[in-house]
């Protein structure tokens, strides 16, 4: 049975019919259509599905879409469509990332981090995106592309 | 030499705004409209059984199904090296997890509904699940017609064996080598098996349109080669190459996992069975782990002699591979092995015997090193050892065996040049080799260790990469070449050599990712091969449409081509410095004359490149003879490693890669190559545990339990470093680089350990645990 | 019911319950609330681990609280993993298990019959088994500390630096007053209190031969088992120093000195 939901993705609210056992990283790849969020494990251990719901980081893989019935819901797409954030200008400066599967969702806790400390140091960077997997790049160049932006946008302030 | 304006510098990856926008787009992002069916697999729970029957009656009456399909509907086999693989299980099963039967259905819930509903009835046949036990001389055979597999001539099965390889190499005399030596040092090393885990699992979309012709989209590494087998496979349906098409996306992570073909031939099968709509097949992340290719396992015994002046005089090394139930792919590792497994060392007496050995364990495949990871853990360690027995210092012990250009190959081949001397010196500082560390907490113990690698590509003799390229009206160019981007930066390496040729900044060059339908051909994207083959096929491309170039401008203001270069997306004359037409301005619409006519028109480059000087026969029995493997990558690498003596809980201080690349294309994407692969080469030592129960079922196919590293397990300090000494038939003297990166973390780490708590660790992985319960047990 | 999820959506789409209903308590006011007694604190149903670690008062107060927190899973399953749905789900490796037995926790149900509590001590039943009701619900638990200064350390042992279960786990809780409670969690069918230790420590400052007596009894206390995550030799050894490196840890802290909140002790 379907129930219509709403959801604010991305700053947009829209209606979105779905079933009680829908699960939230299913609904928005496959009728939202935003895709940045990945399949990697469906378990809650990759982090290819981080989304940000009111702000704080989630597995939308373990996540019913009806549960977030009336919230909002953030993905990349929505740090990109105005112009991107001068995160993801520095972490393509960097070439911090290789295969790019993991790259919406460490994009995402990193913003959030820098959302609410603009000055981390490297063990709270290494802390903050230590929910998500890269099989690629050993991480070091994204923390070193976030601890650079901090330490600009720090001293340019 | 003149100054490179592109090459060798730090341009940005050209894929970085896609794949950090979220606009970059992976198989399973794309949409194929509500007529995209979708199956599930019927899997075998047994290791080993013969099926005895498969009723499909309960699933087929399901609504929603669509079709259900089992080995009777593709009686086909398959494979890269050797056909010894089967779409659908025909009368047996030979591992816990292999396809029997898939459904296809409107949805993925009632395809996974369906799929409990297929009732298959086995007879169960006792399991193999070690290589030794295959072997004896009654074992049951696996594979009862090995004898009839077609396969590539350099692959020497043992009939009525579950032998399917058995690469020998022999060069002087062991035995004489053995009875000059002064010190002779035997022991056997076990390495398990491995999971790539990248973090995109395998995927696959299949359509065979109405007009007979197939189209599938893949997250592959091969497309090429993959239509190759689709063609090869499906050719009793009447398909050719002609009428495949393979198209492949950004692929999250291959690693050697998307090489070949694993499921997604289940993709082209399913899809011939339900003309006209397209079906997707993803794998879970349990299948990723126990139905892809895993790094095969290997029991290694060897035995080396060296004299007291450090001189290696004689090697033996056996190795016996769990290459699992079907070798098509693995059996080329063992044979990889085979041919190199005396590491970058000058050693004129060489016995090397590398079996491939069925077993009732998922295939075994390529991975990340391809054979040499695996090797190198015993082979790197026992030189360390050897050293020690000898009153040597490890690392002058190296310097003084590694193998330089000009030497003899243990197959009879020459060496090419190689900074490995230079690498081993620029480690060794940066670790500060020679100097014992101590820590000032009194429960922890500091050793370093050090470890050589090498590896060559592993190659058919004719494998081939071939490059278009056209101009656009701005002066933009697109490139296109099917190889894939992995992650590891080879679209930008690409752009880079193209942009030198041409004088067009990287960030206006597009490299389009494959489309069998409109890419020319590459072979696969492994071996790390695609920068020196396909950089190789651009460069021609890009001389070609340069030479277009200047014939055009020659035609149209006649200058000579000698006097004519490329600077800044102009062309320029040497003898008429006020000359300069911008690129922009004809490559597309030609050059204006004065009477209203034009010159020139779309100024288009083709290239390709085949190394014609490698052949893979030699004598079987001794593997002299031949040139099977096109040239080294060498390096070396060393490790400060930091152990708690109570918990055995191990941290990584400090590690250091000198690796030679001929010419650094990109140091950005090298220094990347070495922090990602090294990690992984750590992973696979200190945690990563594959286990396995008595029915050959796999333990731990998830994250939870197979751990992969974090952003916390790094290494507190990465040290990369670039060494250059040209590989003359690279572009720009590039050779690649991006398996070795992880080759010597495992026997670095097993030095490090023996340094630091003189317990030498034979088996991997070397976990906390095992160093804690291994230091008890030696004191008491 | 459905408070994180984190464990019950895996379950559903694997098939593996099929629920008639799945009521989803997050709108039930109250149950997010994290309130100070006055010598006790009440944690509601809905707290999760995050809010667990944002409290500053958690922090001052029962710092173990956020110590073990900080080490359950990722931030993004800590957004909504609940400690009473952790403490539900009752694994053996559960980490809020020994940091809830250290601190004698009461668990507040409710049900068709009324309300009850039931003492932490009484709540784990076996692997993955409660003392709860198919018809109740635990509406929170309220963590009691032996007194409003003490010092304490929670320890897990796990394969590696990132996110993993616990192979084995510790919590400390000391007074001042010489008074101990250990509780070991992933080394027999349920969390436990190491009663033995307790009794033997009981009223007597730390020293040398006092911990070295304690780690004697610790084989007797466990009974851990080989599984994949570790064998049960290791266990036992690991279980003996983290008891060492637990309650020195937990001494110092009492003494205002100590590695600061949070640590990683092994």
């Amino acid at each position: 049975m379907k129930h219509e939901i709403t959801l604010t993705v991305n700053g947009e609210t829209l209606p979105v019919d779905v079933s009680p056992n829908d699960v939230l990283l299913d609904t928005l790849r496959t009728q939202v259509g935003v895709k940045s969020p990945k399949i990697g494990c469906e378990r809650g251990d990759c982090g290819s599905c981080t989304v940000l719901l009111d702000g704080a980081n989630v597995r939308s893989c373990l996540i019913l879409a009806i549960e977030v019935d009336g919230h909002h819901i953030t993905t990349v797409e929505g740090l990109s469509n105005d112009g991107l954030s001068a995160l993801q200008e520095e972490l393509i400066a960097a070439s911090s990332f290789q295969c790019g599967f993991c790259a919406p969702g460490i994009v995402l806790v990193a913003a959030e981090l820098l959302e609410h400390d603009p000055e981390p140091t490297r063990d709270q960077v290494r802390e903050a995106i230590s929910g998500n997997l890269c099989r690629c790049t050993g991480y070091d160049p994204i923390v070193d592309a976030v601890l650079a932006l901090a330490e600009r946008e720090g001293s340019d302030s | 030499m003149s100054e490179l304006t592109y090459v060798g510098g730090r341009a940005p990856r050209i894929d970085g705004l896609d794949k950090v926008s979220g606009a970059a787009e992976f198989v399973d992002d794309i949409d194929f409209g509500p007529d995209l069916l979708h199956a599930e697999i019927v899997e075998s729970p047994h290791p080993h059984a013969r099926i005895l029957g498969i009723d499909t009656a309960a699933a087929e009456a399901l609504p929603g199904v669509v079709k259900v399909a089992t080995g009777a509907d593709f009686p086909f086999t398959f494979g890269v090296y050797m056909k010894d693989r089967y779409v659908f299980a025909q009368d047996r099963v030979r591992f816990v997890g292999e396809q029997v039967a898939a459904v296809v259905a409107r949805t993925p819930q009632i395809a996974k509904r369906a799929a409990k509903l297929v009732e298959v009835t086995y007879e169960e046949l006792p399991p193999i699940l070690d290589p030794d036990a295959a072997i004896v001389a009654d074992a049951e055979l696996l594979h009862p017609d090995l004898a009839d597999y077609p396969r590539v001539p350099w692959f020497f099965p043992h009939e009525h064996t579950n032998i399917a390889h058995w690469r020998k190499t022999r060069r002087g005399d062991a035995e004489v080598g053995f009875a000059e030596a002064d010190v002779v040092l035997e022991d056997t090393y076990e390495v398990p098996r491995y999971a790539h885990c990248a973090i995109e699992p395998h995927v696959v979309v299949g359509k065979y349109d109405l007009a007979g012709r197939l189209t599938m989209w893949t997250s592959s590494q091969s497309p090429y080669t993959q239509r190759n087998v689709f063609a090869e496979t499906l050719a009793p349906l009447g398909l050719t190459h002609q009428n495949i098409r393979v198209i492949t996306p950004y692929v999250g992570g291959g690693f050697g996992g998307k090489a070949g073909v694993t499921m997604e031939i289940l993709g082209a099968a399913l899809a011939t069975a339900v003309q006209g709509h397209p079906v997707k097949l993803r794998w879970t992340r349990e299948q990723e782990f126990y139905n892809t290719y895993q790094r095969q396992g290997v029991r290694a015994r060897l035995k080396i002699g060296a004299k007291r002046d450090g001189t290696i005089t004689a090697l033996e090394h056996t190795m016996h591979w769990d290459a699992g139930a079907y070798v098509e792919y693995g059996a080329n590792v063992v044979n990889a092995a085979g041919l190199s497994a005396t590491g970058p060392y000058r050693i004129d007496n060489v016995t090397i015997d590398s079996l491939c050995i069925y077993t009732n364990l998922p295939p075994g495949g390529p991975y990340r090193g391809f054979g040499y990871s695996e090797f190198h853990f015993g082979l790197e360690s026992h030189i360390t050892r050897l050293a020690h027995a000898l009153g040597m210092d490890p690392v002058e012990f190296r310097r003084r065996n590694a193998i330089s250009g000009g030497d003899t190959l243990p197959y009879g081949a020459t060496m090419n040049a190689s900074g490995l001397q230079e690498a081993i010196d620029r480690t060794a500082a940066a670790i500060d080799w020679g100097v014992t560390e101590t820590s000032p907490d009194p429960n922890k113990r500091i050793g370093k260790g050090f470890a050589l690698f090498w590896k060559a590509p592993a190659m058919p003799p004719n494998a081939s990469s071939a490059s278009f390229l056209k101009f656009n009206e701005d002066g933009s160019i697109n490139i296109t070449v099917s190889g894939m981007e992995l992650g590891q930066g080879y679209l930008t390496v690409m752009a880079q050599i193209a942009a030198e040729v041409l004088a067009v900044p990287p960030h206006k060059i597009r490299v389009e990712t494959p489309d069998t339908d409109r890419n020319p051909y590459e072979w696969q994207t492994v071996a790390s091969h695609v920068t020196w083959s396909c950089g190789n096929a651009v460069h021609a491309a890009a001389v070609e449409a340069r030479e277009k170039i200047f014939d055009t401008v020659h035609d149209a203001h006649g200058y000579e081509e000698g006097t004519l270069y490329l600077e800044n997306e102009a062309v320029k004359c040497e003898t008429d410095p006020d000359f300069e037409l911008a690129l922009a301005d004809f490559v597309i619409d030609g050059i204006p004359m004065e009477d209203g006519t034009y010159r020139g028109g779309p100024i288009v480059g083709s290239g390709k490149f085949m190394p014609e000087f490698t052949s893979a026969l030699s004598d079987p029995e001794t593997s002299q003879g031949g040139h099977p493997n096109v040239h080294y990558t060498t390096g070396a690498a060393g490790i400060v490693l930091e152990i708690d003596i109570e918990t055995g809980r191990m941290h990584v201080q400090k590690v250091a890669l000198a690796v030679d690349v001929g010419r650094a294309i990109n140091p950005t994407l090298i220094e990347g190559q070495i922090t990602g692969g090294m990690l992984q080469g750590l992973a696979t030592v200190l945690y990563e545990d594959m286990r396995f129960d008595e029915h050959g079922r796999l333990l731990n196919p998830n994250f939870t339990d197979y751990k992969i590293p974090t952003s916390l397990d790094t290494p507190d300090e990465m040290i990369p470093i670039i060494v250059e000494v040209a590989q003359p038939d690279g572009p720009f003297g590039a050779r690649g680089v991006g398996e070795h990166t992880m080759i010597p973390a495992a026997p670095m780490v097993a030095n490090a350990v023996e340094a630091a708590l003189g317990l030498r660790i034979t088996s991997m992985p070397i976990t906390a645990e095992k160093v804690v319960l291994a230091t008890i047990r030696a004191r008491t | 019911m459905l408070a994180g999820g984190t464990d019950v959506v895996p379950w559903l789409r694997d098939e593996a319950i099929a629920p008639v209903a799945l009521i989803d308590i997050k709108a039930i006011p109250d149950l997010h609330l994290i309130t100070d007694l006055d010598g006790s604190l009440h944690l509601g149903a809905l707290v999760t681990f995050s809010d667990l670690l944002a409290s500053p008062h958690v922090a001052e107060r029962y710092p173990i609280l956020g110590e073990m927190g900080h080490l359950v899973a990722s931030a993004g399953v800590r957004n909504r993993a609940t400690l009473v749905g952790n403490i539900c789900s009752a694994v053996p490796s559960c980490d809020a298990g020994p940091v809830l037995l250290a601190y004698e926790a009461d668990v507040h149900i409710v049900g068709p019959q009324g309300a009850r509590d039931v003492s932490i001590a009484d709540w784990f039943r076996g692997p993955r088994a409660t003392a709860l009701q198919a018809d109740e619900i635990v509406t929170g638990m309220t963590i009691h500390p032996p007194a409003k200064s003490h010092g304490a350390a929670f320890l897990k042992l796990s394969r590696y630096e990132g996110e993993d279960l616990a192979q084995a786990n510790l919590a400390v809780v000391m007074t001042a007053a010489h008074r101990y409670r250990i509780a070991y969690g992933a080394v027999a069918a349920t969390p436990l209190r190491a009663s033995a230790i307790e009794q033997l420590l009981d009223g007597h400052a730390l020293d040398v031969d006092r911990i070295a007596a304690a780690q004697q009894l610790v084989a007797g206390e466990i009974s851990p088992i080989t599984d994949m995550r570790a064998t049960k030799e290791y266990r036992e050894h690991m279980c003996r120093v983290m008891l060492e490196r637990g309650l020195l840890a937990a001494q110092a802290r009492l003494n205002g000195a100590g590695p600061a909140y949070p640590a990683r002790l092994v």
